[in-house]
């Protein structure tokens, strides 16, 4: 086990010691009811929300954030149509959006919601963006953390839970060392079965009683699925998990629609969706091409293109990832994209060098000189013009042996 | 995250045994490379890499590593190949690193080529944070020979560990050998 792994299960025990001796202090304190009342009545609530404050401060400063006020904007406003009568007065929900192209959202339960940029990449209109946020608002209303807070306290095997799922993925106890005690219970374990299983039911009420397409809310869960299946194994994360994914798909797919609920008149708003999405899009395909995940990045791409098709960074980043990814006629399909790029923007630089270096590993050095040329023109300092003058020196030494 | 299981290692056994300085030529039988460990520098070896410190790996180290070139990374999918430009393989280093959610705040400082001991190469320079908000900078120089990609970095904790010890990177920068790929 290592250093940072066990620092977590370090705090992982303080948060039970505590949760034991808050139990002793208090005997018998009552369950917290569905329809909780006052907010921060109790000792163990306000240490809870103490424990997410603190831990979102270190996240935050870790520049995870995916800063976008327009976008921040607009999801706020999605939860603000969600809300529910259930929620108390003082409760206010925010969401924030984290730059990661895995699929996960995750609430602390002092309101504060995070989505991952390749969750939001991944949806296609805002009635599936609605389920997730409601999902993610019902742990907080119903105050999950708490009751998963209480009912654990006395129980080591909720440790031995959090443990087993931390290290089934190394990349997971960095973040988890990251995000805290309660985000990496709200984010990478869940809850448990029941409270993750109302949280699926009542968010989708909420969509639906909101004016969601109930088909759109469940067409998510066959997007993650497909999603999983593409990459070729499971993401760490709790929208990741395919058995987690199947079982509650079939579980919402079972339960009774919501009453009064006209399917004629509901919506999805893809295309509003989309347009807030805007470059999270770009972004998110960014952090999929360092991966290594292609397929996925194009699906970025190309839905960015449905809203924006004369977007040369979009076609820069669709040669991008057929050269990087570097299989059979992937070079052609390359040139062909810069080409497009440059065509729309003549002056952005990228392009140039990408196509340079093309012609440059082909041995077609003349050609390659041309566009490291351009290249070199339209942005005298960038920060690789190391390389390109390194390039353009061998282009010469060629011309002349 | 493994290197800083070696790291808990590397301190334990250090605690353990007596302390044992073991400056001079390093060629183990597993390594594809040969370089001088300077005086007052403590070394942890393995099948993977050489690991040197002079006080604690948490303070300064140098790693230098020969790495098939097929080898996967820890996070991202890409893979080192034998054609690739310096350039190339400086971006894999850099995608693996921005993908690593150990290295908090991340800032690549500096990518240029380089020549290492004759062959194409790349240097990089970044900073990050850990999880405790430590600060690190590390010096990482790379190049790709036939099927190996070798690879050496220096990372100290701050500012007065990197200037005072670069030196001492610097010479084993310049002392490195590549011997068992060269015999091939």
């Amino acid at each position: 086990m290592n250093m940072r792994l066990s620092k977590l299960f370090l705090h992982l025990s303080g948060l039970l010691l505590l949760a034991v001796a808050t139990a002793c202090s208090t005997h018998s304190k009552p369950e917290i009811s569905l329809v909780p009342d006052v907010l921060l009545a109790t000792e163990d609530e306000q240490m809870l929300w103490q424990k997410s404050e603190q831990e979102q401060r270190a996240f935050e400063s870790n520049g995870l954030i995916y800063t976008n006020t327009e976008l921040e904007d607009y999801l706020n406003q999605v939860v603000a149509n969600l809300k529910s009568e259930d929620a108390p007065a003082d409760l206010i929900i925010r969401v924030k959006v984290i730059k990661n192209p895995y699929l996960n959202a995750f609430a602390y339960p002092n309101g504060m919601i995070y989505i991952h940029s390749g969750l939001l990449a991944r949806m296609d209109n805002e009635a599936q963006l609605a389920a997730v946020l409601a999902h993610e608002m019902t742990h907080c209303i119903r105050r999950h953390a708490l009751q998963a807070f209480r009912k654990y306290r006395n129980q080591p095997a909720f440790l031995i839970a959090i443990q087993q799922t931390l290290l089934k993925s190394k990349g997971l106890q960095a973040l988890a060392h990251s995000m805290g005690v309660t985000g990496a219970m709200a984010a990478i374990s869940g809850y448990a079965r029941e409270l993750e299983a109302e949280a699926d039911l009542v968010g989708y009420e909420w969509a639906v009683q909101a004016g969601y397409n109930p088909k759109e809310v469940l067409s998510l869960f066959d997007q993650m699925l497909s999603d999983i299946a593409q990459v070729g194994h499971e993401e760490p994360f709790f929208f990741g998990s395919h058995p987690k994914i199947r079982q509650r798909a079939e579980n919402l797919q079972k339960s009774p629609m919501p009453a009064n609920i006209d399917i004629r008149a509901t919506h999805k708003r893809s295309e509003l969706f989309l347009a807030k999405l805007d470059t999270l899009l770009l972004d998110n395909a960014r952090l999929d091409i360092r991966l290594g995940r292609f397929q996925i990045a194009r699906g970025g791409v190309d839905k960015y293109l449905r809203i924006k098709p004369d977007d040369t960074r979009a076609y820069f980043l669709l040669g991008e990832i057929h050269r990087q990814r570097g299989h059979n006629n992937d070079a052609k399909k390359a040139l062909s994209y810069y080409s497009r790029a440059i065509t729309l923007d003549p002056s952005y630089a990228a392009p140039h060098k990408a196509i340079g270096l093309i012609h440059y590993k082909k041995g077609q050095r003349a050609l390659a000189k041309k566009f490291f040329e351009s290249c070199l023109q339209l942005s005298p300092d960038s920060s690789d013009q190391a390389y390109i003058r390194g390039y353009l020196k061998q282009c010469t030494l060629s011309e002349e042996g | 995250m493994e290197k800083k299981l070696w790291f808990s290692l590397f301190i334990i056994i250090a605690s353990c045994l007596a302390c044992t300085h073991t400056a001079g030529l390093s060629k183990p039988a597993s390594y594809e490379f040969m370089v001088d460990i300077p005086e007052g520098w403590r070394k942890i070896d393995n099948n993977r890499y050489l690991l040197v410190t002079r006080e604690n790996p948490f303070q300064q180290y140098i790693l230098v590593q020969n790495r098939p070139i097929g080898k996967s990374f820890r996070h991202t999918k890409k893979k080192m190949q034998k054609a690739m430009l310096p350039e190339e393989a400086a971006q894999v280093v850099i995608d693996e690193l921005i993908s690593d959610q150990n290295l908090l705040n991340l800032r690549v400082l500096k990518n240029t080529p380089e020549i290492i001991k004759g062959f194409d190469g790349f240097k990089i320079l970044y900073t990050y944070q850990d999880a405790e908000g430590h600060t690190y900078q590390t010096l990482y120089y790379g190049f790709i020979k036939e099927d190996t990609f070798f690879n050496l970095r220096f990372t100290a904790s701050d500012r007065f560990h990197f200037q005072r010890d670069i030196e001492a990177f610097r010479h084993m920068l310049n002392s490195f050998e590549i011997i068992k790929a060269e015999a091939t």
